[in-house]
């Protein structure tokens, strides 16, 4: 059993603090496999480009002059001058469109990674500038691409699985601290979305009554999959509704142990693709999980990705010593 | 593996602090609002808000809390010069595909309708209330004339009713409700 604080020596108290040093070293500064940030990049690069497509098609009510907000009133609502945004300087529906498209080709470039650093702060600067010049249209979709983009920017992420990787094939995508920093960030980020969504949820009367799920099933403007038959199960309502809250509320302590991780994230699993599916907000769902990615383990992405790639590398050189054979015979 | 000896002490260190920092950016705003939030949290968030607001962390992080309640649109109906009408709702699952268009334009009910309150409020807060919400209608108006070719637009915010589970077994249906948010045009010569 540890001693408590005031009972420790000075010395011992050095060495506590220095306990604290050596995890906070290894939390943040053990090279780590830069794999899964190029799936997490794969991902919301694809995520991104899509939500600018999206945006594309009614760009000049979202970001033109007579959209619908007028920039200049959203230019003195922002905190300025720090909420920048370079719709505001766009002064034709053509920059608007140029600017989306900047960002759009940015997000493919991100997802090929192509120019990766490049294309992450680009990419990056696009979807600030979306959120600041169109606040009263964003939600959680855009936090959590703007959560994703920061640590995509500081770590390697086009280190693997890039087009980057095989133009710079030298380069190679050992173990870095980069990686290692830039997958801990969405860790502890998505770790902090959850504490404060979860606490959020603590403050709602009909999540601890258990039918905050009917609150969401029964409310058209949401629904994309009927779930009203749930009226009749009132007590399954409740049961999923208290799953969902004490999941949220437990995530960032629950996530790190090897024995409950797994249970976390199927559960994460479920939560986003039954939003995703069932009140139409798919993309924040994919988000969501694209985020989970960083507490799967590298070693997993290696097997799947890489025991494929050998499979497939195996099966032709296969077909060529059969091709081989079929000569010889 | 020593982490220690991948990177030199000075850089560990200013990287350390570069990260609590940033962290502290992640955490201060969903601290600091949307409310409850602590006179504490307001403070600290001072110094942090030019970083804030460049990159875009100022989220309060609080999906469906502190409860799911009603949905909200906007019904619009916008009169042309030559006497025609056209009429719509914001959004409109019928035509804003993909699902996603729709989203971004049924957030625009839902965020201003926030501001709004219902029916029966002491004046003082209506009025107080209108400040804040009647600019932002005022674009939206705005952009729906100009869209429609329209000389004047009534706006509506529509509350859908969420019905109880009861409700639903029963096959009942509460009303929706209508909150008027003012009919709008373009100035006329001589207007002031």
């Amino acid at each position: 059993m540890s001693e408590p604080l005031e009972n420790r020596s000075p010395a011992g108290i050095n060495a506590w603090l220095h306990d604290w040093a050596t995890g906070w070293n290894h939390f943040w500064f053990t090279p780590a496999d830069p794999l899964p940030l190029a799936v997490i990049r794969i991902a919301a690069g694809l995520l991104l480009a899509w939500s600018m497509a999206v945006w594309l098609l009614d760009v000049d009510a979202f970001f033109g002059e007579g959209g619908w907000q007028q920039p200049y009133k959203v230019w003195r609502s922002n905190d300025q001058p720090w909420q920048w945004s370079w719709y505001f300087a766009a002064a034709s529906p053509t920059g608007t469109r140029v600017l989306c498209g900047i960002t759009l080709i940015a997000a493919v470039l991100l997802a090929i990674g192509l120019a990766t650093p490049l294309a992450a702060i680009v990419a990056f600067a696009g979807l600030v500038s979306a959120v600041n010049r169109a606040p009263l249209n964003v939600f959680g979709l855009d936090d959590m691409l703007g959560l994703l983009l920061i640590p995509l920017m500081i770590g390697p992420a086009g280190a693997t699985l890039s087009v980057d990787s095989l133009l710079f094939a030298g380069r190679g995508a050992a173990p870095s601290v980069r990686a290692a920093i830039a997958i801990r960030l969405v860790q502890v980020q998505l770790c902090i979305v959850y504490l404060f969504s979860g606490c959020g949820k603590l403050l709602g009367a009909s999540w601890w009554e258990g039918t905050a799920l009917w609150g969401a099933a029964a409310n058209v403007q949401y629904r994309t999959l009927d779930l009203t038959w749930l009226a009749r199960h009132p007590l399954l309502t409740n049961a999923i509704t208290l799953t969902t809250l004490f999941w949220e509320v437990a995530y960032a302590a629950l996530v790190w142990p090897r024995l409950t991780r797994p249970l976390v994230l199927a559960m994460a699993v479920a939560v986003h693709l039954g939003i995703g599916l069932a009140m139409g907000m798919m993309e924040f769902g994919l988000a969501m999980m694209v985020a989970n990615l960083a507490f799967v383990p590298a070693t997993w992405f290696r097997a799947i990705v890489f025991r494929r790639a050998e499979s497939s590398r195996s099966d032709s050189a296969h077909s060529v010593s059969q091709a081989t054979l079929k000569v010889v015979s | 593996m020593d982490p220690r000896s991948f990177w030199p002490r000075w850089l560990r260190i200013i990287v350390s602090v570069a990260i609590a920092v940033y962290l502290l950016a992640v955490v201060l705003p969903p601290l600091a609002g949307p409310p409850p939030a602590s006179l504490l949290a307001n403070q600290l968030i001072q110094p942090f808000r030019p970083f804030i607001g460049a990159v875009a962390l100022g989220h309060g992080y609080r999906f469906f809390a502190p409860n799911p309640g009603p949905g909200h649109s906007f019904r619009w109906t916008v009169q042309r010069p030559d006497g025609t009408h056209a009429s719509g709702t914001i959004p409109d699952a019928a035509t804003d595909w993909p699902r996603l268009l729709y989203h971004r334009r049924f957030m625009l009910p839902e965020k201003i309708s926030a501001l709004v309150p219902l029916p029966g409020a002491p004046p003082e807060v209506v009025a107080e209330a209108k400040r804040e919400w009647q600019p932002l209608v005022k674009d939206l108006a705005a952009h729906l004339l100009t869209r429609e070719g329209g000389s004047r637009i009534k706006l509506v915010l529509v509350e859908h009713y969420l019905p109880l589970p009861e409700e639903v077994i029963e096959g009942r249906a509460g009303e929706d409700l209508a909150i008027p948010l003012g009919t709008y045009a373009w100035p006329q010569k001589g207007d002031r």
